[in-house]
């Protein structure tokens, strides 16, 4: 498998820190090529949420770089890749609340984390952060961990009233904040002419899904220059319909 | 930043940073010309984005909280104001918070638990009580600070009401944000004096059970389904806080209040039930256990399929039938048969075709086999010969459930019914001989009545007996410490004196029979369980009435 990689990250129109982080890279193992991509949305009082999507960032690229080689002498599993990814989780989890309790504040930050091999995708989310597969229509492939969510599957509340519910921006999880987090997991297979796409809220609250698709559709993205301007644009138009909060995207596309 | 040995006002001195939250650091101070140590607030301006806004509100604030007098609250006892900082003076209170005795010893002591409600409450009461009420809406373990001598204090109450509510334009993660009652997120009504009563619900579900209704799954279950040895009051208590719409709480402390102080007496009501799953279980245990010591691992290994199926089949349970087959499976253990009598009266009535269904125990149910061919079980005999204690249980359980809940005209078939039964838990229970008696008496006294030619002379002689064992089970309810069986006795006294009015008027005295009922009425009037008060006043309404009948019918003799 081939891959097509771009990402961008836009501080927004209000906010005076981008605390947003982001990494995606190809890489050549010995099952051949892959693709890993990480996508953090941070959050706290005063300047401190980018620490805390900053150190997930890290902690991830460093498994990447130390881990994963050796997980690849052997096939891949999704039980491997799960326990792996959740004692990362658990770990920066306690660290980055131990730093919080140290200086005073609370801060925690979403993940979405997707490994692409050739054959399989493997994905990590906690919080509002999502994953989408673009191929015929766009999909989205991780469930979100907000309040509202909640509340729509135990029908409480309808999809419309969830659009334009006051708790929208409330996360039942993140990393940093409580003492425990509960990471989803999602596994599926890899096909090849799709764009995955990893963003956070900002990205997609104001844009719509016909949007993206318009713009990320496999036929419009086949070579990173056309990726990298059509992220822009969305981005813009974002910026445009007064998006409020840091904008950051990742898109691969497969061949 | 305070620096730490540096005089503050020209009289408290800094000694120790003690605490900190996103905008303020909280020292340890002393003023060290009365001695006495103090904590002092500090709001940085370069820690809060409109300095001045905040300021103005700390002002509004404190000048309020400066009116606050409660042995749960820390009193501000002075604030200081300078350009770039603003300084609350306030009690010191030593110990540790709520959530730090969480983290470290996880679910807190249910009497613990009740003793800080009941402060936590009367504390919020207080402060709903103010003119302009006072809503706190942050109530959390971490805000709870337990001090030595075992009682609890509030804190973090300078905290201007803006920061209160909650700011849902930037992402939040649940966990940060308290336990906020679902008005709070805004769009859903004003927060109010209920709003507080929520986040004490989720306090205490927090500090009793040890699991943070803001982490996975979300949500405020019944409490004994996490810890089964707590109580079903606090459980009622906990849920009725913790309603989504604030119309199904406690509408004011006053009334949770109230629930607090009586919480093991909304336990009553199930006392009975609770304990006879306890005695089955423990029974069942027994024979688990003598199963294993004589028969080693083979058989244990099939006692354990046995057991499993019918735990299977008893969990699952939805009619009679299904009960039946538990019974079939292991016969030897009770929980079946005492969940079906549970089952069956429920409604606290058990009709003529429920009874039957009882009643086939005795005569054995018709199963089908694994074959598929019908095969007769003598259930309750297997269960006399193997599970003697058991077998007495469950004799006496379900005559009880005969004498105090058949539904039929005829009171000698209620008698002759229950006695059935009593007559097989004797041993154990020597009430039920003399509700043996008192049946035997009733059937005597139908047949001496319905006979072509009266007896009367043996009749009455009945009724006299009759009126000695109907003191005797008077004598013997006082020994009874459970409230509802009590109860049960006393009305079924009543009743049965309220339908022989004449013929006990021919062997005793208007004197003898409204003393005794007056001394019922006087012996329940003691019982000082105010979740039975309607029970009560009902039995001594029918009691009243039976005196009023006695003494009519005493009248119409003379």
């Amino acid at each position: 498998m081939n891959y097509l990689i771009a990402a961008d990250t836009d501080i927004g129109i209000t906010k005076t820190t981008n605390q947003d982080s982001l990494s995606v890279k190809i890489l050549q193992t010995q099952q051949g090529r892959m693709v890993f991509a990480i996508l953090c949305d941070g959050m706290g009082g005063l300047e401190k949420g980018e620490v805390a999507s900053a150190s997930l960032v890290r902690a991830f690229d460093e498994w990447v770089r130390n881990s994963l080689p050796s997980l690849c002498n052997l096939p891949l599993e999704d039980a491997v890749i799960r326990a792996e990814w959740e004692h990362i989780i658990q770990t920066q989890n306690a660290s980055i609340q131990l730093y919080g309790e140290k200086s005073g504040v609370t801060l925690g930050t979403t993940a979405v984390v997707m490994l692409l091999t050739s054959s399989r995708y493997y994905l990590l989310n906690v919080g509002d952060s999502r994953a989408y597969v673009i191929g015929e229509a766009v999909k989205q492939l991780t469930k979100d961990q907000t309040l509202v969510e909640r509340e729509m599957e135990l029908g409480n509340i309808t999809k419309e009233q969830a659009l334009s519910d006051p708790r929208r921006s409330v996360l039942l999880q993140c990393v940093g904040a409580n003492p425990a987090v509960y990471p989803d997991l999602f596994f599926g297979d890899v096909q090849p002419d799709m764009v995955y796409m990893l963003c956070s809220d900002g990205f997609r609250h104001e844009i719509t899904e016909e949007e993206i698709y318009g713009q990320l559709a496999p036929q419009m993205v086949c070579d990173e220059y056309s990726m990298k301007q059509n992220i822009r644009r969305l981005i813009e138009w974002n910026k445009e319909r007064q998006e409020k909060d840091n904008i950051s995207v990742i898109v691969v596309r497969t061949f | 930043m305070l620096e730490i040995g540096s005089l503050v006002d020209g009289k408290y001195k800094i000694l120790n940073q003690v605490g900190h939250g996103g905008m303020s650091v909280v020292y340890l101070a002393m003023n060290e010309k009365a001695n006495k140590q103090w904590a002092i607030k500090e709001v940085r301006k370069d820690g809060v984005k409109d300095f001045e806004v905040v300021k103005q509100s700390l002002v509004a604030e404190t000048d309020m909280l400066k009116k606050l007098s409660h042995p749960n609250l820390p009193s501000i006892i002075d604030v200081i104001e300078d350009d770039d900082r603003f300084l609350i003076v306030m009690d010191y209170i030593q110990g540790n918070s709520l959530s730090k005795a969480l983290e470290e010893y996880g679910a807190q002591p249910q009497e613990e638990v009740i003793h800080w409600a009941k402060q936590l409450c009367d504390v919020l009461g207080y402060l709903h009580s103010r003119v302009p009420p006072i809503i706190y809406r942050d109530m959390k373990p971490a805000n709870i600070m337990l001090k030595p001598d075992g009682n609890v204090t509030l804190i973090d109450f300078g905290t201007a009401r803006e920061f209160k509510e909650k700011n849902l334009a930037d992402t939040t993660c649940l966990g940060t944000m308290g336990y906020a009652a679902p008005e709070q997120f805004g769009g859903m009504g004003q927060t109010d004096a209920r709003t507080d009563i929520y986040c004490l619900g989720a306090t205490l579900y927090h500090l009793v059970t040890g699991m943070n209704p803001c982490e996975p799954p979300y949500e405020i279950r019944p409490i004994r389904e996490i810890n089964p040895s707590l109580s079903g009051g606090l459980e009622r208590i906990i849920l009725k806080c913790t309603q989504r719409n604030p119309n199904d709480r406690y509408q004011n402390t006053a009334e949770l209040m109230y629930a607090l102080e009586h919480y093991d007496e909304i336990d009553d009501l199930y006392r009975r039930k609770q304990k006879r799953k306890l005695t089955a279980f423990i029974s069942s245990l027994v024979l688990m256990f003598a199963g294993i010591s004589v028969s080693g691992w083979g058989y244990y290994s099939a006692e354990q399929k046995q057991s499993e199926n019918y735990d299977n089949i008893l969990k699952e349970a939805e009619d009679y039938n299904d009960y039946y087959n538990a019974i079939v499976t292991d016969p030897r253990r009770t929980e079946a048969y005492d969940q079906l009598n549970d089952a069956l009266v429920s409604d606290n009535v058990l009709t003529r075709e429920e009874g039957e269904v009882l009643l086939k125990l005795l005569t054995g149910i018709d199963q089908n086999n694994s074959k598929g061919y019908s095969e007769h079980y003598e259930v309750i005999e297997n269960l006399r010969q193997s599970n003697a204690e058991g077998y007495m249980d469950i004799c006496y359980r379900i005559g009880e459930s005969f004498l105090f809940y058949y539904d039929v005209a005829e009171e000698q078939d209620r008698y002759a019914y229950a006695a059935m039964w009593f007559q097989n838990a004797g041993e154990k229970y020597p009430i039920s001989e003399l509700y043996c008696d008192i049946s035997e008496c009733l059937s005597l006294i139908d047949q001496y009545n319905g006979a072509k030619i009266k007896q009367t002379d043996k009749m009455y002689e009945e009724y006299e007996k009759l009126w000695n064992m109907i003191q005797e089970l008077y004598e013997k309810s006082s020994e009874f410490d459970d409230l509802d069986s009590k109860l049960q006795v006393w009305n079924e006294i009543n009743q049965m004196m309220d339908t022989k009015v004449s013929p006990l008027l021919e062997i005793t005295s208007k004197e003898e029979l409204t003393g005794l009922l007056n001394q019922i009425s006087a012996d329940a009037g003691q019982v000082e369980k105010s979740i039975v008060e309607t029970d009560i006043q009902l039995l001594q309404d029918n009691i009243d009435k039976t005196i009023k009948r006695i003494e009519s019918a005493k009248e119409g003799d003379a």
